[in-house]
Parts: C-alpha cells; sequence; structure tokens
C-alpha cells in the first residue's frame, strides 16, 4: 500500500491510497480517503484509525489493508515524506 | 477453513450447468471488457455459470483496481516490450503477461455458489479444481491464502475477485513460463524500499509450471479443463453475439479510456 497525503494550512487536504489490496465494494475507496481530509496533521494515528473506522461504509469488505494500516501510512507520509514507502 | 469441510459443499458445483468458452487469441483490453459484461450476464441470469479459458493476442500490463500506474509500471520498459498498460476490475497486484507463458481464466457464478464462504475461504474453494488438476500432473500445488496458487518449489500464480449484480467474478494468471529480466524492465517491482510485510505478491519466488514439468501449455490447460469437467461437469459454448457487442463498447468506452487507466495515476 502506498499513501500520498497533501497538507494545508495544518491540515490533511488530500490523501490518495494505493495498492494491491482488495475492497468491497470498489467505491469506498473514496470515502476512506475523504474521511481523511480535515484531520490534524498531527493527528495521531489512533485518531486517524479511528476516523477511517468511524466513516466506513456498511458492508464494506477490506483484505490486505485496515483503517489502523491506513493510519499508520499516513502517520509516516506525513513524517517522514521522502523516500516513498511501501507497507 | 470449517465450512469448506462441511459434507455436500462441492455438491453446489454440481447445481450449475456450468458452460466453458475458449477464447481465440484476445486483446487485453477486450479481455477486461469480457470480464466485466460476462459477470453482468451470469448475475443477471442471462448466462449459465462460465468458465472462460483465456488467450491472450498481446503482451500485458494488468493492474489492480487500486494500484497506480506510476508506482508499479516502468514506462519506458513498458514501451521496450510492447505491452499493454491495463486496470482490471478486481484488487490485488500487477501482472505481467506474454501470451504463450500465461495460463489464465475467469470464473463467472452466482454469489449464491459462495454463500456462507469468508472471501478468504472463498478463494480457496473455487481454485480447489485447479490445485487438483496441477496435482494430477505431479506438481505439489497447494493453495496459500489468501490467494496465492503455490507450490513446494515457489508460487504459480495469483487470484482475484470482486461481487457484483449478484454474481462472483473470480480470475486467475498462472506462470506457465516467464523471462524475469523482461519482467523486472517492466514493472517497478522489487525496486522500490519493501517493508517486512513484502506485501507485493509478483516479489515471491516463483516457480512457473514448466519448471515442474515436461508438458506444453495446451497439455497443461487442457487437464486442467478436463479436471473441472470431471468434477463440476462443462458444457462447450460460445459468446452471445450481445455479449461480443456490449464487450466491444465497454472496451472503447472504458477500458482503452485514460480515464479508466489513470483512475490512480
Amino acid at each position: 500500500m502506498v499513501v500520498d497525503v497533501t497538507l494545508a494550512g495544518g491540515e490533511i487536504s488530500n490523501v490518495a491510497i494505493t495498492g494491491d489490496f482488495f475492497l468491497e465494494p470498489a467505491e469506498a475507496l473514496e470515502a476512506i480517503a475523504a474521511s481523511l481530509t480535515g484531520a490534524p496533521a498531527n493527528a495521531s494515528e489512533e485518531q486517524l484509525s479511528d476516523r477511517v473506522t468511524a466513516r466506513l461504509p456498511a458492508g464494506v469488505e477490506m483484505i490486505g489493508f485496515s483503517p489502523q494500516a491506513i493510519a499508520t501510512a499516513v502517520r509516516r507520509a506525513i513524517d517522514d515524506p521522502t523516500p516513498r514507502e511501501r507497507v | 477453513m470449517t465450512a469448506l469441510a462441511e459434507p455436500g459443499f462441492e455438491e453446489r458445483w454440481r447445481r450449475h450447468e456450468w458452460q466453458l468458452l475458449r477464447d481465440e487469441p484476445t486483446h487485453p483490453m477486450m479481455h477486461m471488457a469480457l470480464d466485466e459484461v460476462l459477470t453482468h450476464e451470469v448475475g443477471e441470469g442471462r448466462r449459465l455459470p462460465t468458465l472462460r479459458i483465456w488467450e491472450w493476442s498481446d503482451n500485458a500490463v494488468i493492474l489492480g483496481r487500486f494500484q497506480s500506474v506510476r508506482n508499479e509500471v516502468d514506462a519506458a520498459g513498458a514501451e521496450k516490450h510492447g505491452m499493454t498498460v491495463t486496470r482490471r476490475i478486481t484488487g490485488g497486484g500487477a501482472m505481467f503477461v506474454e501470451p504463450h507463458n500465461a495460463i489464465t481464466y475467469s470464473l463467472y457464478a452466482p454469489a449464491t455458489l459462495v454463500k456462507g464462504l469468508s472471501f478468504i475461504e472463498s478463494y480457496a474453494f473455487l481454485d480447489a479444481w485447479v490445485i487438483a488438476g496441477l496435482k494430477s500432473l505431479g506438481i505439489e500445488a497447494y493453495y496459500q491464502p489468501i490467494n496465492d496458487i503455490t507450490s513446494t518449489q515457489g508460487k504459480i500464480g495469483g487470484a482475484a475477485q470482486t461481487r457484483r449484480a449478484g454474481a462472483v467474478l473470480h480470475h486467475v494468471t498462472m506462470a506457465y513460463d516467464m523471462d524475469p529480466a523482461k519482467m523486472l524492465e517492466v514493472l517497478r517491482i522489487g525496486r522500490e524500499k519493501l517493508s517486512d510485510k513484502g506485501s507485493v505478491s509478483a516479489n515471491k519466488r516463483v516457480s512457473p509450471i514448466k519448471q515442474q514439468t515436461n508438458l506444453p501449455r495446451e497439455t497443461v490447460i487442457q487437464r486442467l479443463i478436463d479436471t473441472f469437467a470431471e468434477r463440476y461437469g462443462l458444457v462447450e459454448a460460445a459468446l452471445f453475439p450481445h455479449e461480443e457487442e456490449a464487450a466491444e463498447r465497454l472496451r472503447r468506452e472504458k477500458f482503452e479510456s485514460a480515464e479508466w487507466l489513470y483512475l490512480l495515476p
């Protein structure tokens, strides 16, 4: 999984999540990314993970990634933006 | 995988009159479109459950639904080797395909076939006949959850699924043979720093079927078809004209569009 994060004004303004995971339905990826928009740039992993979980549409199946894995990758992307890292 | 051990679970296959489609060499973009169209046709009851054996006309890189083009593909390498780069509707990792090196098939079935199974269980369930077929050729094959067909010698192939319109699409590409040097020029796998999870599937040790048996590709494919037919029954069939037309349209309008390929740039 690769997460690209854009920051603006101390907040997350955009997140792109890509990788070799499985997600049903596929459209849920937009909701997952959108759930992180507006989060403070200094939010903890737990806070980020909770944001994703709270806004996960009902019935979504995530295989090969999770709210926690996304939160970890977002935190790493902010704290150490280069080099791009797979998690 | 307790559910798989329940008596009668295998019987689910035999409740259907399975159709076999064997392609003429077909363009990668058309394969993508056929998978989407045939999944809907089976889900909506216009087509009986179907096993499609693919033939490829062109070299291809097939990205998983959620992969980034620039993260996975070396554009210069893909150009040099005449690769068609496309994106499929299922998740998972990038596949590197040369027509005579790959064995690819799709299953299109009503979702009831895998009802009560977890996603992970359904992968092994839907590929059990392939494991049996490979074993009958003397290959010590087994399933490695979630979605790998592997062997004591190394990984052979991988599966991917999606569900829509009341149907499950399950497709698999196995390596009959492979050119690792060429693959590394085309895919960026293995060049980037990998975490300890090492989640890039093509990075696992691969042992193509040809390294494990002397049989020609056609013979292996025929044995797999025969195995399916013996276990579940199988009738030769053909694409309906309306399916081909729908797939041609979807190929043009969706799969050949830059919008779809660069959905995740």
